[in-house]
Order: structure tokens, then sequence, then C-alpha cells
């Protein structure tokens, strides 16, 4: 501490004269930090972990609403559910569900946003076209598909016309399965065509023209070149898409009540009818309990796959 | 190796007219510079020779081909784009080995070539790296390694060192030089920076709004530019253009007399440019006084702007000048280097 600054006046006596305020520059961008959180994690308290914690805290009752019971049961329910006779079923016909909506959506709508990716007249009236079913409300959309798929319903009448009879779509487990995706499918899919034709529109045009002139013919570009660059968006979609379908639930309700037998009644739909046509809070609690760890593993898995699938630019 | 030949050349974007037939011979093994102010032509006319722009009207000729109609990879070209264009997914090996892929070349033998081609480029130990983490000038050579591991008939290079900064520019510039005399692959390549057209080239193409101005040497063009516009394009820092008219005693220009060279007194007395380059000027006792109003000391050289009667012009002189902006300096023009232009048409007059 013996230099001596500038000025001459030795470094020690003018740090002394220096006394440091408590609001430092440090602590006001924190605490503005803080404040522009503020209202989002009050959110987030009050309506994900304050319900998370009560649900929790629920699954551990026996609650019936009916019966204005509300015991403690310890573990009880956990032990029910593991037990349950249905519950394989319900997996069962969540994991098809979801499984079959997650790739008929993503193929349907990268391909859909490959084709409207050309640059031709009149092409955003088609984009708005296809988009339009994700702002339609879900219950009408739902019930004008239960008219077309009823046995006499418009899907048939057409076949008929062609001299083809159709199935009772929404009577039978593979076709109502399959009818249900579908619907699901063509209500929400340009939502994802929208992302796709984002991400589409930001790969570089010289990257094309480069492969052209190294000779790769078109697949071998979208195999090459397209699916690597847009893959973090095939990633955000296929999370977003997962997880939309374990919580589906109106769609169910409406088209198919969950039959015919189980076929139909995935996750959200048992659970439904445990709390609120049994009135079995406390294990629907606990059905809900273990939909959240379904869709945590699964986001977790598919965050940690992009380290080997996905493809970053920096 | 092939010759290339553009013949008529014409490109409209709907009704807007961008490249009004051009007309160019490009020998075999021959490396040929476009060059050009921005907008004029110069990076449509390159993709009209790699098949990326389609061609409204004349031909193009690779070897005695017309290509008018073949796709890129039929032509048998390579392209280096100006930001390089590497596929950022994949490795240095791989963008490199990319072209070979689709030709049914065996994995062994795109290897082999990818070796080469890195040794050549001094990229042997980047291979498995990807472009995001190389350096500008790293990438630059992926580009080039991505066009040479094919061996292909002409090399197409489009501004590929804009990106660089100034003395990588100089560094890469001298390797794409050697690299062209190593392989001697017949080489179009586009800039608008006069320098690296100057350094580079065997053969210059001078372009402006679509149409070429001059086609030659270096030194030819510098020596004996067709036009004013090739005459202030080619040297820097630009040529002086002194506007005046051919009398018995000599140029007369707005409050001065220039020296004129023998042969141009029999020029006819209209209105002309006077144009001398900068370095064309001489310190002496007994020229033309001239006020300095700015000297900008470079090292090796000194250049002064300064007025000649009425008219400003720029001067670089080797000697060192020390001269306050006031001061009157005597200054002399090399005859020998006296171009004369016509001021209507801008055509060479002498
Ligand atoms: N797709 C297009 N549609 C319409 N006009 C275009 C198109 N592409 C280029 N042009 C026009 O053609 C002219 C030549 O463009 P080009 O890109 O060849 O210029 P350039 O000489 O390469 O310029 P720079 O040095 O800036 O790269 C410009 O006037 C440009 O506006
Ligand atoms: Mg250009």
């Amino acid at each position: 501490m013996s230099t001596v600054a500038a000025n001459g006046t030795p470094a020690k006596e003018r740090k002394v004269a220096r006394k440091r305020p408590f609001w430092t520059m440090e602590r006001r961008d924190s605490l503005a930090g803080y404040l522009f959180i503020a209202p989002q994690l009050a959110g987030i308290i009050t309506f994900v972990l304050i319900p998370l914690g009560l649900v929790f805290w629920y699954s551990m009752h026996e609650w019936n609403v009916l019966g204005a019971r509300f015991n403690y049961v310890g573990s009880r329910n956990y032990e029910q559910l593991l037990s349950d006779p249905a519950l394989l079923e319900v997996l069962g016909a969540t994991g098809i569900f979801s499984a079959g909506l997650v790739v008929f959506n993503l193929s349907l709508a990268l391909l859909l946003a490959v084709l409207l990716d050309q640059k031709l007249k009149g092409i955003t009236v088609y984009r708005t076209l296809f988009f339009s079913p994700v702002v339609v409300s879900l219950v009408a959309w739902t019930i004008v598909w239960r008219f077309l798929l009823q046995n006499n319903g418009g899907i048939n009448s057409i076949l008929l016309l062609t001299g083809v009879e159709g199935p009772n779509w929404l009577r039978n487990p593979t076709t109502a399965m399959i009818s249900v995706i579908v619907v699901q499918v063509f209500k929400n899919v340009g939502l994802n065509m929208v992302l796709f034709l984002a991400a589409l529109q930001g790969v570089p045009r010289e990257l094309y023209e480069a492969a052209r002139v190294d000779g790769a013919p078109r697949f071998k570009q979208f195999r090459r070149i397209t699916l690597p660059m847009i893959s973090p968006t095939i990633l955000l979609t296929s999370i977003i898409t997962i997880v939309g379908s374990l919580q589906v639930f109106a769609q169910i309700a409406v088209l198919t009540q969950g039959g015919p037998g189980m076929s139909t009644t995935v996750l959200v739909y048992y659970l439904y009818q445990q709390a609120f046509q049994f009135h079995r809070f406390g294990y629907g609690s606990t059905l809900s309990i273990l939909l959240f760890v379904i869709v945590a593993v699964l986001t977790f898995v598919q965050w940690q796959m992009r380290r080997r699938l996905v493809f970053y630019e920096r | 190796m092939a010759s290339v030949t553009l013949s008529k050349l014409r490109k409209s974007y709907g009704r807007m007219d961008v490249i009004h037939g051009v007309d160019v011979e490009i020998a075999d093994g021959e490396f040929v510079v476009l060059v050009g102010p921005s907008g004029c032509g110069k990076s449509t006319l390159l993709r009209m020779i790699a098949g990326l722009e389609s061609i409204t009207g004349g031909e193009v000729l690779i070897g005695d081909r017309v290509v008018n109609d073949l796709e890129p990879k039929d032509r048998d070209i390579a392209m280096v784009f100006q930001n390089y264009a590497l596929y950022p997914h994949m490795t240095v090996a791989a963008n490199m080995g990319f072209s070979l892929e689709h030709r049914g070349t065996p994995k062994a033998e795109i290897a082999k070539r990818v070796k080469w081609a890195a040794e050549i480029l001094g990229l042997d130990e980047m291979l498995e790296r990807y472009p995001r983490q190389l350096s500008g000038g790293q990438r630059q050579r992926v580009a080039m390694g991505r066009a040479i591991v094919r061996d292909p008939q002409v090399f197409l290079f489009d501004e590929p060192l804009s990106n660089l900064d100034a003395k990588l520019r100089v560094v890469m510039r001298g390797e794409i030089k050697s690299l062209h005399q190593r392989l001697k692959t017949t080489t179009v390549y586009v800039t608008h920076d006069q320098v690296e057209a100057m350094t580079m080239a065997d053969k210059i193409v001078v372009l402006n709004g679509g149409r070429v101005e001059q086609i030659g040497a270096p030194l030819e063009l510098y020596d004996r530019p067709a036009n004013k516009f090739v005459a202030g394009f080619i040297g820097s820092p630009a040529m002086n253009f002194i506007p005046g008219q051919i009398t018995a005693s000599g140029f007369a220009a707005d409050g001065a007399l220039l020296p004129l060279p023998e042969a141009a007194h029999d020029l006819p007395p209209r209105p002309m440019l006077y144009g001398i380059r900068p370095e064309h000027f001489a310190l002496t006792s007994e020229g033309l006084a001239a006020t300095v109003e700015l000297v900008e000391p470079m090292g090796s050289e000194t250049q002064v702007t300064m007025r000649l009667g009425g008219t400003p012009v720029i001067g670089a002189f080797r000697e060192r000048v020390r001269a306050e902006p006031g001061e009157t300096i005597r200054v002399r023009p090399e005859i020998a280097s006296v171009h004369l232009f016509d001021s209507d048409s801008g055509k060479r007059a002498n």
C-alpha cells in the first residue's frame, strides 16, 4: 500500500475518503432485476406452486365431497394407484394417444410448412386457412366433428357416395382412437406448422445454393440440411405437443366419453371420472401427481436428448 | 479445366434489366476478376455462370458446351460464397466431402481427397471441428477446401475476402493466388476492391451498370484506361480529372495551363478532361503553382490535397512534403502519363 496516486496523495488515504454508499450499482441492478420478476414470481407461487402443494396434500387424504369425508390416509391412495387394475389400460391408451398424436401432428405440420414455404401468389391465404382451426373454440370444433363422425354422419355419407360403407367411427376401439387423434391434430396442427414455417424461413438460402452447387438432390438437401437446421424447433414442438397431448380432455369428453370400453380413457379423463363422477377427490389428486411426474420426466428426458439430436448454431 | 465464354449475356428481373449484353472470353486456366461498384451486376453475372440464376438472353459456355439450362451440379463448377455458406452442423471434413458424397465417390476416396485439400490449405488439424469453432480466415479456407476437393473445371468466387480484416485479406489474397498457380484451374473472381483485382488477376473485366467498360490485363487498364470510368475506378488514390480545353500552348484549365504530350496537340479544341494520377505529379522547383490544402503522410509516400488554379487535385509523392495548408508548392505532371477524355462521352481521346 505504498503506491502513490498520480496526484501525490497516498492511495490508502483516498480509499478511506471514498466511503461506499449502501445503494451500489450492483445492489441497484439486482433490485431492478427482482422487481422485474416479482409479478411473474407471485403468479407462479399463487397459481402453480401452492395448488401443486395442495394437490399433493389432498392426495394423502380420503376426500368424498358428497359424504363430507376428509380423512388423512397417508400413502394409501398411492398403494391403491399401484394396484389399480384400470391403470395399465389407462396408461396404454394415454401412450397410444400421445405417440400417435405427436407423430401425426409433427409430420403433418412439417409437410404443410414445407408446402406453404413456397413463394406462390396467395400463399398467405392457405397459411391462414390451415392456421384458423387453432383459434376456433375447442368444444365447438369437437362437437362439429362428433356430427361428422357419427354412424350416419357427414363422413360416412360422403363415403357412401363413393360406394364405401364406413365404420361406426366412435364405437369401435381402433377407429375411436384414430378419430380422437385426427380431430385433435386437425385442431392444433396449424400451431406447429407456423413454428416450422418460421424455422424453415430461418435457414440461410445460401446453404441450399451451396448444396445445389455441391450436387445434393432435393430430398438430400431436406435430410442433410433442412432437418438438422430446424432441429431445435422439432424438439420444441415435440415437447409442446407431448405435454399438450397428455392433458387432452374436452375432445374425449365430447367424442367418446372414454369409450368404447376403456379404449380412449386417457389419464386426464380417468382422473376426471374418479374425481368428479365417483367423487374420489383424494384419488383424483393422486392421479394428478402421477400426471405431473410423467410430464416432468418426459420433458427432462427430451431436454437431455437435445444434446445429441439438436444442432445449435451458437 | 475449361474455358468460359459469356456471349451477349443478358439478365432481367421482371421488367428491370440488370445485365445488358456482356461478352467475355475466359481462357482455360486464366484468373479473371470481375470488378465494379456495388450493384453493377457482378454477383448476378457470377451466379448466372454457376447456374443459380436463370439466363434471360445470350449464352454461357463452359468449354464448348452451352450450359444455359444445366443445373449447377452438372456444370462442373465450384463456388465460394461471400459469407462462405458452410454447413454449420457439419464438421470441416464433412463440409469438404459433402459434394463428393453425391457423386458416388467411395468413402475412402473422399477421405483421401479431403485430406489432400486440408493439407494444401493448412486445415489438417481442424477436420473434426465445426465451423463455429473456426476463425474467419479458417472458415474462408474451409470454403475454398470445399471447392477444390472436387477438382472442378471452374472456380467461382464471390467477394470471398470481404468479411476478413485488412491484414488477413492480404494474406488470403496471396493464398488464393498461389493456389491458382498450383492448381491452374480457370477462375472467375468477383470483387469490388480494385486492389484485389489488380494484384490477383490475369485479366480484369470492369463492369458498370450491367455493362462491360473494359477488359484487359491489370497494367493495361492502369496505363491506358479506355474511358473515364475505368480511369477513375482503377488506381488508388483515384485519378484526378481536370476540366478544360486543348490550346496551342497546352491544356487550359481553370486558372492553370497544363503541359500536354506532343501527339495531343493535334486533337480538336473541344472540352476535355485532363486525367493525371496522383503518383504522376513530381515535385519541382519550377513547375505549376499549387496551393496546399491538406498533407497526409503515409510513411512510404505523402498525399497532398492541393488546388491547381480552381481545381482541387491529389498528389502522391515519394518525398516527405513538409508544407502547411495555404503554402504554395510547385508540381509538374509527367507528360507521358497524361490521359485525355472526351468531356461528354468520357471516352479516351489520346
Ligand atoms: N432478385 C432480384 N430482384 C430484383 N433485382 C435484383 C435482384 N437481385 C439483384 N438485383 C439487382 O441487380 C443489380 C445487380 O445486383 P448484384 O447483386 O449482381 O450486384 P453486385 O455487383 O454483386 O453488387 P455488390 O458489390 O453490392 O455485391 C442490383 O441493382 C440489384 O438491385
Ligand atoms: Mg455481390
